[in-house]
């Protein structure tokens, strides 16, 4: 058996972590939300879509002037050309195709591919952004909480400040500063992001700190490590998953706005970026602006159909 | 004791929740005489308070229902009349006492303000006098500073301060009858005492009728005329408090009155009755007490016991005084 | 009461300095100086580069030991001079003065929107609790909180002002802005910025009422004989209500701030968004940063205001 392996301690530790029997719970509890479970499949749809996707389409950024604007498949659109021999304009239908099934825009490029090529952006910001914007918050909010005194009151003022600054106002100003790319518009939602994750872990470790369980563990002479690690981290793990859930549609949503605005990365197609074109169209193409925006609404509605279903399913009070 | 003032008739009240049906007051009887004070006893989570809020129809509905049974009052059925006639006897002609104080006002307006709209939504006085009525109530219960105790918000009265106040605002409309929902549990006992004298002083001089709910029998004895022992969501025993306290009939009484203390006896440990209250969900069959009785027989798993009169108001349900049952003990 | 007062105005006064000192450490920590943001423009008029260099360092003072800068930035702006903006040749504040009309008057008019229509239909939702009216209700706060603003503002262009033609595609500024042309064409913009917020309103407000529907004291309003109509209207929404004053307030600096940048940019309002977006492309540095400050001291007056305003209407604050 290879688990033997694992030293009592080590193993001891884990179970706090993961709980099979819990696990099959809320499980069972998420199941019954139907919208939360349609959500977690639209998001692995699309988390496919993002990985295996761009093997299967053409260069999101080839562009072909003479393929430019086809319609959908099953959608059509008039062109009128001015013929300067006959005098006359000349009316030609353009149909959608199969080789570009969601259209083109009007430098040509496939929607499909620019699509899943923003699908891919969008998730890689979401998840990694939301990853360490929780990741701090969490340190900060357990520290705060945990150690209380000077540094409570030194990490929760400037918590304050960072809070009061409009997000995405500050959002435009670091990506203006900094120039941007993906790394940066990353780092930044991620860094600046984890205000409101801070607080609410403080003040739920707050809670906890005082319940009779950690006292009995102090008192049987755990250390401050111990029992953070063991106690109270593993008391906020539901919430800290609800969080972060709740919190990705949102920094989705931003990093595609400031593609829109022309603050994206100038080297990837993302939804944002699509848009961005897709307004000047509105009368001639108009599917270069729906798609993406249509694509964006579903991830940010799944996600946060998603996250309500995780937030009753662990909630032992909510009804299901 | 004269006619009845208030009679219920096999009340039921279920509450259809997710998990099944709680019959949380399955078939319940008992008269109010006027001017007395009738003891409602049992233990938590039999259905007692449930009761007192069916009176009113307070519960919450959905999930709670009445699905049988009647409240007569002054002829009308409060289970039966208009949600208005119902709202106009709400406050007016019965009143409510809360368990807790601190959560049953509502915590950002002034108690004065709380106390003067019920007096407004009943009777036509103008201001001057509602606000004389509503300071006069205070003083009666012993409330310090009565005038700025009305411009009080809750948070700011002490506990003792809070309950007088709830019982002053029941009081503001002359209620013929106050119904008290263990008003002095979530007291500390100085401030129960001063709860039981005011109670008992307002039967005294305003010849008010009370139904005191309470898990404590020692209250009973100090308080109530008349007591129904409340099992599962009906009344096992009715009967004067004397006779329930020194000849109490159904194995139930019997057992929660032995579960007091006595200092005479000298016993080193107070018995208990074995067992939990039964699952609403999963009542047992026939007798709701025959799987914690001592002196359970064959017939009590199938048949349900009727109330059965055993002397001059004092009845009880249990087949050991059923026709044909022995009838002694 | 009094030195709770002055405790919050000091405080507020604290998050001010803190504000500035991390708006300062961004500028100099950014990879491109203001002087670098100059030198583009310059350069693009084919002047020497050095020499203006040397004398826009000395000019803007950056030539100077660090905090003599920090000191000397912090009395700029508290003196009210805010900058010169390169591509307006104005003074920052002037070019604020002349457009801040345009983003208030179309916050101003969402968020009385999305207050009056949120809360009311919350209220309305919780009362008619599972009827169809509050699922439909509920689908309905789910869609707004998940459709990005930027596109729902494209998608109306789109269908009531290029295929419809109710509206014109631009915003005309040739109308005063106390006239019902005006009011006319804030129509799609206050939608489009009014949605998210409103949705927002009506979840919060169906579940606080339907929180404080099941509290004990309003069983006491039944039971004291009020009509139904007060026990909701009196007893249960002014304590729904309390909670929601908060909310409110901190989406207005999370969320409307950010929706408004967006909103102007879409549909060509010439507000403080439109003025910061100009300027990014312009490298206009100072107006960027101006308008993330004034943003951010708005977010700072507004959670003054709301603890100000809270002692007024939740008594158990008032005497602490």
């Amino acid at each position: 058996m290879t688990e033997s392996k694992i030293p009592v301690g080590k193993r001891a530790r884990l179970s706090v972590y993961f709980n099979k029997r819990l696990a099959q719970y809320y499980w069972e509890r998420l199941q019954k939300n139907k919208l939360s479970l349609a959500g977690m499949g639209f998001i692995i749809f699309l988390m496919l879509l993002g990985i295996f996707g761009p093997f299967f389409t053409q260069d999101p950024t080839y562009s072909d002037f003479n393929l430019a604007n086809i319609p959908p498949l099953g959608f059509s659109r008039q062109e009128s050309v001015y013929d300067i021999k006959t005098n006359e304009f000349i009316t030609t239908v353009i149909e959608g195709r199969p080789d570009h099934p969601l259209g083109t825009d009007s430098k040509g490029r496939d929607m499909l591919a620019m699509l899943i090529s923003g699908a891919r952006i969008s998730l890689l910001v979401g998840l990694i952004a939301t990853g360490i914007a929780v990741f701090i918050g969490v340190v900060i909010g357990v520290l705060s909480a945990y150690l209380g005194g000077w540094v409570d009151n030194v990490l929760m003022r400037f918590t304050d400040i960072m809070m009061t600054f409009p997000f995405f106002l500050l959002l435009v100003l670091i990506v203006f500063l900094f120039g941007p790319s993906l790394a940066i518009i990353v780092l930044v939602i991620g860094l600046t992001g984890w205000t409101g994750a801070a607080r609410l872990i403080r003040s739920e470790a707050l809670s906890l700190r005082t319940r009779d369980f950690i006292t009995a563990s102090r008192a049987l002479g755990a250390s401050d490590g111990r029992i953070m690690f063991n106690h109270l981290i593993p008391n906020v793990a539901s919430l800290i998953i609800v969080m972060s859930t709740l919190s990705i549609p949102g920094v989705i949503m931003s990093e595609a706005a400031l593609s829109f605005i022309g603050l994206g990365d100038p080297m990837r197609t993302s939804w944002g970026t699509i848009l961005n074109a897709g307004q000047h169209t509105l009368d001639t193409a108009w599917w270069v602006a729906v798609e993406p925006g249509i694509m964006l609404f579903l991830t940010v509605l799944s996600f946060n159909f998603f996250g309500d279903g995780l937030r009753d399913a662990f909630d032992p009070q909510a009804s299901i | 004791m004269s006619s009845a003032i208030l009679e219920v008739e096999n009340l039921n009240t279920w509450f259809y929740t997710r998990r099944g049906i709680v019959k949380a007051v399955n078939g319940m009887n008992y008269s109010l005489y006027a001017g007395e004070c009738l003891c409602l006893v049992g233990e938590s989570g039999c259905g007692k308070s449930v009761s007192a809020l069916s009176l009113l129809r307070l519960f919450d509905s959905p999930p709670g229902k009445i699905v049988q049974g009647r409240v007569l009052y002054n002829g009308t059925d409060l289970v039966a009349c208009s949600p208005d006639r119902l709202r106009a006897v709400r406050g007016k002609d019965i009143a409510m006492v809360f368990q807790n104080a601190q959560s049953a006002l509502n915590p950002v307006f002034t108690v004065g303000d709380q106390m003067m709209e019920q007096i407004k939504a009943h009777d036509g006085l103008d201001r001057n006098d509602v606000l004389t009525k509503a300071k006069m109530l205070l003083e009666e219960m012993r409330i310090p500073g009565a005038a700025r105790a009305l411009k009080m918000y809750p948070h700011q009265m002490s506990g003792g301060m809070k309950q007088r106040a709830m019982i002053a605002m029941s009081l503001s409309c002359d209620p013929k009858i106050l119904i008290a929902d263990e008003p002095t549990t979530s007291v500390d006992v100085t401030i129960r005492a001063q709860i039981m004298h005011i109670l008992k002083d307002l039967k005294a001089r305003r010849n008010m009728s009370i139904i005191f709910i309470t898990h404590d029998l020692s209250l009973v004895s100090e308080i109530g005329d008349r007591a129904a022992v409340v099992y599962a969501g009906k009344v096992v025993e009715t009967a004067t408090v004397t006779n329930i306290m020194n000849n109490p009939s159904h194995p139930y009484t019997s057992g929660l009155i032995s579960c007091l203390p006595d200092i005479s006896s000298g016993m080193k440990r107070l018995p208990s009755i074995p067992g939990n209250t039964p699952n609403p969900l999963n009542m047992p069959a026939g007798c709701p007490f025959h799987p914690r009785c001592s002196k359970a027989m064959e017939i009590c798993r199938r048949v349900e016991p009727g109330l059965v009169h055993i002397a001059d108001d004092h009845t009880v349900a249990c087949h050991l005084y059923g026709p044909g049952a022995g009838g002694s003990r | 009461m009094r030195n709770y007062l002055v405790k919050r105005i000091l405080y507020s006064i604290i998050i001010a300095w803190g504000i500035l000192t991390v708006t300062f450490i961004l500028l100099r920590v950014g990879p491109s100086s203001p002087v670098d943001r100059y030198i583009l423009n310059i350069a693009a008029r084919g002047q020497d580069i050095e020499s203006v260099k040397q004398a826009i360092e000395a000019r803007y003072g950056l030539d100077k030991p660090i905090y003599q800068q920090y000191f000397d930035y912090m009395g700029n702006l508290l003196q009210g001079n805010w900058g010169w903006s390169f591509s307006s040749s104005v003074p920052v504040m002037d070019l604020i003065g002349s457009h801040w009309i345009y983003s208030f008057q179309l916050i101003l008019l969402s968020t009385i929107v999305a207050i009056l229509l949120g809360i009311g239909l919350g209220i309305l939702s919780a009362v008619k609790q599972n009827t169809r009216f509050d699922y439909a209700a509920s689908i309905f706060s789910f869609i707004g909180i998940s459709i990005p603003g930027f596109w729902l503002g494209l998608m109306l262009i789109m269908v009531f002002g290029v295929h419809l033609g109710w509206f014109k595609t631009y915003y005309d500024t040739s109308y005063p802005i106390w006239s019902l042309e005006n009011l006319r064409q804030l129509i799609l913009p206050v939608i489009t910025l009014s949605i998210g917020e409103l949705a927002g309103y009506v979840r919060y407000t169906r579940s606080s009422m339907l929180d404080n529907m099941r509290k004990e004291f309003v069983t006491t309003a039944r039971a004291k004989g009020l009509p139904e109509r007060v026990v909701i209207g009196k007893h249960v929404l002014s304590n729904a209500m309390l909670p929601l004053v908060t909310i409110i307030m901190f989406d207005l600096g999370s969320v409307v701030f950010g929706g408004a940048y967006l909103t102007e940019i879409v549909f060509g309002i010439p507000g403080l968004g439109q003025v910061s977006f100009n300027a990014i492309f312009a490298n206009d540095y100072a107006v960027v940063v101006a308008v993330t400050l004034i943003g951010t001291f708005l977010v700072l007056f507004i959670n003054l205001a709301t603890d100000i305003l809270y002692t007024y209407i939740d008594p158990r604050i008032r005497y602490d």
